[in-house]
């Protein structure tokens, strides 16, 4: 079985991009990078591995106990089988997009997955912010249907791997537009830069991991607005650069929510979206959409230029 | 082991990067200086919102909406934070040399609280107390 993690291969990469999108920022988007955000962003990926080292192995174990009942066999060596890698990176790329929309639509999920959008920037460190707390969710069971059908959990993981690399680099604002049939297969900074937006607009809209095809097949694409200025971040941010309470914060408030509400409830701030509560008090993103679409409709956009349409390296193309 | 001296190897890189952002100057300080800039920040903070009344200091910022509703807004690293006030948000006012500073507490330990250096702050102090029926400003 080859023991490889692409992630740890590409740490020294991760460094070397943040350094020049830095300096590329330094000269065109000095704002588009904040020290302290920053410094919290990096101790987040680093906690994050730290986390994963000593949590995941009870999915690990849950893993390795299913394949004894999977479907199909690729056999003792199963990673010569050469087409079964792409077919596992594809198929894990939907259980990508379906556990990332989980991750914002079921409050337990959103508990662990809100770090990841807790920074108001949106750059290469952004993409680091990693939760810690992954493995108290059950999002792990999203990759049991893979395991079954006789995918071994090390190809999973290796595709996983590929699959956050590949993330990596479109949080950017330095890239505008992919060319047009990139942006319309794959997954680009501009669609991702949706996916960090509050705007109204863009809430939980492109969940995508590599392929924003998924996004398209299941009615949660959002194209992004060119005129449309972006703000980054979470409806309620944090306000601090605790990065403890940036990771638990979540936590705090659901656990917090969870013993305050009536009985018949409880169950329903674990399992219900982000801000929604049993007396109407909160809005929820399609609440706070819907409000936006009744007060301004779909016109009266503002016209401020983005960051990267002062980026002369970006390409001016279309959107897909 | 191989994990501790990655770990070890990791964190020299983010403090080293942390470092060199602060010393190529990244971020900026946006400041709460004018009408435009509050509303902008204000509609940030809670989108629709629309201030009837604001103040500003050029770090920290109050917004009242048609509703009644009290808004404070401070500079948080180069973006802005929020938090529109709930009956648990606090106001005090600080004399010292003949000046007056705002003090506001909303409520949330680790948001913090914002201080504000405005001419009205006596008006605001009472506004915010009035949330929660205090009006010891």
């Amino acid at each position: 079985m080859p023991d490889f993690n692409p992630t740890q291969y590409a740490v020294p990469l991760f460094v070397v991009a943040v350094l020049a999108e830095m300096l590329w920022a330094k000269f065109r988007a000095p704002e588009a990078y904040e020290p302290k955000d920053t410094l919290v962003s990096l101790a987040f990926g680093l906690g994050s591995t730290v986390a994963g080292a000593l949590l995941g192995g009870f999915a690990v174990a849950v893993f390795i106990k299913t394949y004894d009942y999977r479907l199909f066999d690729f056999g003792p060596e199963w990673w010569s089988v050469w087409w079964a890698w792409p077919v596992c990176f594809v198929l894990d790329d939907l259980k990508y997009y379906w556990v990332h929309r989980a991750g914002h639509r079921i409050r337990w999920m959103w508990a662990s997955h809100v770090n990841h959008h807790s920074s108001q920037h949106y750059n290469l460190s952004t993409a680091l912010r990693q939760t810690w707390t992954g493995s108290l969710t059950f999002g792990f069971l999203f990759a049991v249907p893979l395991v079954l059908l006789g995918f071994h959990p090390a190809m999973i993981a290796i595709c996983g791997g590929f699959n956050l690399i590949y993330q990596f680099w479109i949080h950017t604002e330095a890239i505008k537009r992919m060319p047009r049939w990139f942006e319309a297969v794959m997954n680009t900074p501009s669609h991702h830069r949706v996916h960090h937006a509050t705007n109204p607009r863009y809430l939980d809209r492109n969940y995508a991991g590599v392929f924003i095809i998924w996004d398209r097949m299941f009615g949660t694409f959002e194209p992004e607005v060119d005129e449309e200025p972006i703000r980054y971040g979470i409806v309620k941010q944090l306000g601090s650069f605790n990065l403890l309470w940036a990771v638990f914060h979540e936590w705090i408030g659901m656990i917090a929510d969870i013993w305050r509400a009536p009985w018949k409830h409880k169950l329903a701030y674990l399992l219900r979206e982000p801000g929604w509560s049993h007396d109407g008090s909160r809005e929820t993103s399609d609440m706070i959409r819907d409000k936006w679409r009744a007060r301004a409709g779909q016109a009266g956009l503002p016209t401020a230029m983005s960051v990267a349409d002062r980026n002369p390296i970006a390409e001016a193309g279309e959107a897909a | 082991m191989d994990l501790l001296i990655q770990t070890a190897g990791s964190l020299v890189a983010i403090l080293a990067l942390a470092g060199l952002a602060w010393w190529m100057k990244l971020g900026g300080t946006p400041a709460l200086d004018s009408e435009a800039a509050v509303r902008s920040a204000a509609g940030e903070v809670e989108d629709g919102f629309a201030a009837l009344a604001l103040t500003c200091d050029g770090k920290a910022a109050l917004a009242r909406d048609a509703d009644g509703r009290i808004m404070v807004i401070k500079r948080h690293g180069n973006r802005f934070a929020g938090r529109v006030l709930g009956p648990e948000a606090e106001a005090r006012l600080w004399r010292d040399r003949g000046k007056t500073a705002l003090e506001v507490d909303c409520g949330e330990t680790r948001f913090g609280r914002v201080f504000l250096d405005i001419p009205d702050a006596q008006a605001w102090a009472e506004a915010i107390n009035r949330i929660h029926g205090r009006h010891d400003a």
